[in-house]
């Protein structure tokens, strides 16, 4: 069991009365899953990935990574489990725009001090991997959407996580760009064992998954 | 990973070429001028230094309780150092010291040199140490003499000096001395100065040798060493029963005059003025005063400046870190901890910093050359550059961009992953500190801009002030050649009659104002008159003096070559005629020297023959043609001064082949004296032009980023009806509404400051609102100016553009 989430609630009060955006959330995620969080707008899709990412904190429940209690965890020892297992994919790219594709893919390496030749026979596996060294030294804004989106992913990849999370990796691109992104979730999925989360607004995206998860108003209403 | 970083930082910093430029340039200027005035005050801070024993060496003073209050005086009489020495126990070593001019004569040169007169133990007080020659026994023999490595250099070239023999013109004959040791050059940074020195002994008779008993006239000064251990304040109370022994027959007259004594009960005090304090002491109410001032004005001006740049860049860091957000939150997505955001963030400042600190370096040290010229200053890198000023300048850069770059830093670091994912800031508190620093920036702007009007104005007030005398028209010059000076006189008279534009000639033996070579020195005498003791100053003036001077006879006349018996005559200047108490001054006789009587003849309006510091005293003229005079004075036409000037020139050239024409008019003396004056309106004027130009820099700059916040803000009020004015005044509002508050800050500190400073000087203007509403003014149409540009055409704008980027 990669990921246990039990009764989670999460909450913001506003003018005396408590709005919640998570209720009551029980969740197993297995190793290997590929799950699509589907929903409407403000269904707390987003919200429910960005805890299980533990870049935002609930207000009751238990969350289990691992193994490990998420919940008990001081702030340094939920940085270094996320460090370490967990790679995000945003639907903005979120690239840094200074950096060129092989310095923005190099980049989380560097935070986990990983040596200099280590760092680069593992950009360059990557970017053999995406086809893309030839870009290697262009700066985002010099490369399509999709382009980009793929160099979110290797991004995400290059430290080796355990989960995937991705949310709405395909929204700003266009359907065959989506697609090609699908595809490489999917692949990533079977082949490398990864484990992938991912919000979706589309049936298609949400199609490759192996299993949806629909919420309404911060409940899961179908597993 | 700090190659990382370098990178980042290099192409954000090269990406927002504005911001780093306008950074760049606040603060390379910023830290250029900073560096080049803190040079200046660390030299003046730095003067007498040098001296190994500095802690210990102090000058003798006097304070001498008078009918007018108490009043200092550093003269000493002869026989005063050595029955010091013996009599009061904690001297350990004790000079006497006169300065001189003295003409040298080697070979066919001849040259005006400065000269020393000390005792032996003068080398021991002081540090200046022998690089040739004799290192022990300096001018114990009367017939050595020392000189510095400068003037061996002048007098004998590449000749080896040690040994040679010179002559010097004293009391009218040549007299040879042997050069027996070369002391290393003088530090620029030492008060006293001198080309040789000499045994005390050696002096004209009349100022040594005729007085080794006499206790009643006063010619040098006393230097000492106290022994370790030894308290100034215990020591000058050890000194009263020596005083009253020696002083017996002046205490007495004190006291038959009701005179009070001081609060310990004395007449007169002997004090001591630490050696260390003497290049910032000024005498106040009978006792030195120290007062560091000056370069402690100038150092905090270099902070100033460097704090408006630094808040500059603080604004502009804090105001553009909204467009770094997502970096930052991506970054802490992928594992980064705070530290190393935090180092990564502070590094770019430090980046920053070390290249403005470096380019602010070399371009001070460019600058360095035309700095010393425009603040006449010695003040150069190399004689402030010590292990100690190295170390406290790489901390102080270390601070300023530990906190300059670290605020912004910490701030960045501190917000939460997903809030700045968003790139969305809280709008809560930071523009506090922001405000904070607009209103500290334009506060010390406005007190810098109101400290250099005053100054102007009292500089002005003094220079135009009515001096009593024709500065305008008057060339003085030294009587600096071979010749004795009544001789010169004629030979001049002579040479200059019946020239074109030449209307008078006279010669005294002060000079009026500081003359080119420098140099000026008071006299004064006490007597009794009619049961009573007055002071007067006095002067030993030429034939025409007053006419020469235009100085304005209140009643009698002046000396005049018609009567011979003016020689023992007087003319007395108004305040001498009021000390006398005479209802027809005229009357007035004085006896001097228990027999010699002299009359008053004259007495002549109040002019200033002193500095502006100082009301003006009580003054007598004596006409004595064949005194020491020093100065000679022409009065010349209105017409063509300057060719006049060269006239006289030529004239002493043919008199005097060998010496140099120092000569100059009056106003520019009276200029010479206000050097001070007119330095620091110098520093604080410049320093207060580069603090509006920074302030402006960084108020562009908020007004940009204001601008390009608001901007959806702007769109949405055109489009439901603001006109542009109206949108003008909104985003102006908030950045006058901090000057407002500056100016309530600062105008008060302002006035409090320049009163302080203006009780320093018996003539001084008054203190108006207006000028520091003025300065208020001119800071806020600066201002204004600086945002409207902005903001103008912000709201010119089409809304449809502005809500388009939405």
């Amino acid at each position: 069991m990669l990921i246990e989430l039990k009764n989670i609630f999460k909450w913001v009060n506003s003018g005396g009365n408590r709005f919640f955006l998570l209720k009551d959330i029980n969740l197993k995620i297995e190793q290997g899953a590929f799950i699509s969080v589907m929903g409407p707008s403000g269904s707390g899709k987003s919200t429910l990935l960005n805890i299980l990412g533990m870049l935002d904190t609930f207000d009751e429940g238990d969350y289990y990574f691992n193994g490990q209690p998420v919940h008990q965890l001081k702030e340094k020892y939920r940085s270094r489990l996320y460090k370490e297992h967990i790679g995000f994919v945003f639907q903005a790219y979120h690239l840094i725009d200074e950096l060129t594709v092989y310095e923005n893919i190099e980049t989380p390496l560097l935070y986990k001090k990983v040596s200099s030749p280590e760092r680069k026979a593992l950009v360059s596996d990557m970017l053999d991997r995406f086809n893309i060294v030839g870009k290697k030294d262009l700066f985002p804004a010099q490369l399509s959407g999709g382009q980009q989106q793929l160099v979110g992913v290797a991004r995400a990849l290059i430290s080796k996580p355990k989960l995937l999370l991705a949310d709405e990796p395909t929204g700003n691109l266009n359907s065959k760009q989506g697609a090609e992104i699908m595809e490489l979730f999917k692949r990533l999925n079977q082949e490398d064992g990864v484990t992938v989360v991912q919000v979706t607004h589309s049936e298609k995206n949400a199609a490759y998954g192996s299993q949806i998860l629909e919420l309404l108003d911060g409940r899961i209403i179908s597993k | 990973m700090i190659k990382n970083y370098l990178k980042i930082a290099l192409r954000n910093l090269w990406k927002d070429k504005t911001f780093t430029g306008l950074n760049m340039l606040g603060l390379t200027v910023a830290f250029t001028v900073a560096i080049l005035l803190s040079v200046y005050a660390l030299f003046e801070l730095s003067y007498d230094r040098f001296h190994e024993n500095i802690d210990r060496i102090y000058n003798v003073y006097t304070t001498a309780q008078s009918p007018d209050g108490p009043e200092v005086s550093t003269a000493k009489p002869i026989p005063f150092a050595l029955a010091l020495q013996k009599e009061v126990p904690g001297v350990e070593k004790i000079t006497k010291y006169n300065g001189g001019n003295v003409l040298v004569t080697y070979g066919d040169k001849q040259l005006r040199m400065e000269a020393a007169y000390v005792d032996p133990d003068f080398f021991s007080i002081f540090s200046f140490p022998v690089i040739k020659g004799n290192e022990q026994h300096l001018v114990e023999d009367e017939s050595s003499i020392v000189i510095t490595q400068k003037t061996a250099k002048t007098l004998f070239g590449e000749e080896n000096a040690l040994g040679k023999t010179v002559n010097i013109l004293q009391q009218g004959r040549q007299r040879p001395y042997t050069i027996s040791s070369i002391l290393e050059d003088i530090p620029t940074q030492s008060t006293m100065r001198f080309h040789l020195a000499l045994n005390f002994k050696n002096q004209s008779d009349f100022v040594y040798a005729d007085n080794l008993t006499n206790w009643e006239k006063s010619n040098h000064r006393v230097y000492l060493k106290l022994s370790e251990g030894v308290k100034p304040s215990q020591f000058e109370k050890a000194t009263r029963s020596f005083t009253a022994l020696h002083r017996e027959k002046f205490i007495n007259d004190l006291k038959r005059d009701g005179v009070l004594p001081d609060t310990n009960g004395q007449y007169i005090q002997q004090r001591l003025l630490p050696y260390k304090d003497i290049h910032f002491a000024t005498e106040k109410n009978g006792t030195a005063r120290t007062s560091r001032l000056y370069p402690y004005l100038v150092l905090g001006i270099a902070f100033l400046i460097l704090f408006i740049a630094s808040a500059n860049f603080i604004n502009m860091s804090i105001a553009k870190s909204s467009g770094r957000l997502r970096e930052i939150g991506m970054r802490k997505t992928l594992g980064a901890n705070k530290f190393q955001l935090f180092f990564q963030f502070w590094g770019e400042s430090v980046l920053i910093y070390s290249l403005a600190v470096l380019m602010g370096i070399g371009l001070a040290h460019l600058l360095c050359g035309q700095f010393q010229t425009v603040f006449r200053t010695a003040a150069s890198f190399t004689n402030v550059m010590g292990p100690l000023t190295i170390f406290a300048f790489f901390t102080g850069v270390v601070v300023i961009t530990l906190i300059a770059g670290g605020y912004p830093a910490l701030f960045m670091t501190k917000l939460g992953i997903l809030q700045s994912l968003k790139g969305k800031m809280e709008a809560s508190g930071k523009n506090r500190l922001r405000d904070g620093l607009l209103i500290v920036q334009f506060g010390i702007t406005i007190l810098l801009i109101s400290g250099t009007m005053i100054l102007w104005d009292q500089l002005e007030y003094m220079r135009s002030k009515d001096v009593g005398f024709n500065k305008e028209q008057v060339i003085a010059f030294p009587l600096n050649g071979k010749r004795e000076d009544a001789q010169a006189m004629q030979l001049l008279r002579n040479e200059l009659a019946n020239t074109p534009g030449i209307v008078n000639i006279t010669a005294s033996n002060n000079i009026l104002g500081l003359g080119k070579d420098g140099t000026s020195s008071t006299s004064a005498m006490g007597f009794d008159y009619k049961g009573r003791g007055v002071t007067t100053n006095i002067l030993i003036v030429d034939h025409d003096y007053t006419e020469t001077l235009d100085l304005q006879i209140l009643k009698g006349r002046s000396f005049s070559r018609d009567h011979k018996s003016d020689s023992l005559g007087l003319v007395i200047n108004q305040a001498m005629a009021d000390a006398l108490q005479e209802k027809d001054p005229l009357r007035a006789h004085i006896i001097l020297n228990d027999t010699v009587r002299y009359s008053v003849i004259g007495v002549v309006k109040d002019f200033n023959f002193q500095g502006f510091d100082k009301t003006i005293a009580p003054l007598t003229l004596f006409l004595n043609p064949k005194w020491n005079m020093r100065n000679v004075y022409v009065k010349v036409s209105g017409s063509n001064p300057l060719q006049s000037m060269d006239r006289i020139e030529r004239a002493w050239a043919k008199i005097e082949p060998n010496a140099e024409f120092l000569g100059s008019f009056l106003d520019e003396n009276i200029d010479r004296t206000l050097i001070k004056e007119r330095l620091m309106t110098k520093m604080i004027g410049s320093g207060s032009i580069l603090a509006v130009i920074l302030s402006c820099v960084g108020l562009f700059a908020m007004s940009l980023l204001v601008v390009n916040q608001r901007r959806k803000e702007i769109g949405i009020r055109k489009v439901v009806g603001a006109s542009v004015a109206t949108i003008t005044i909104l985003l102006g509002k908030e950045f006058l509404k901090l000057v407002g508050i500056a100016f309530l800050i600062a105008a008060p500190l302002a006035w409090w400051f320049s009163f302080q400073w203006l009780q320093g000087y018996v003539y001084r203007i008054d203190l108006s609102v207006l000028t520091f509403l003025f300065a208020g003014g001119i800071v806020l149409v600066i201002a204004i100016a600086t945002i409207g540009t902005k903001t103008i055409g912000a709201a010119l704008q089409n809304p449809a553009k502005s809500l388009r980027t939405e």
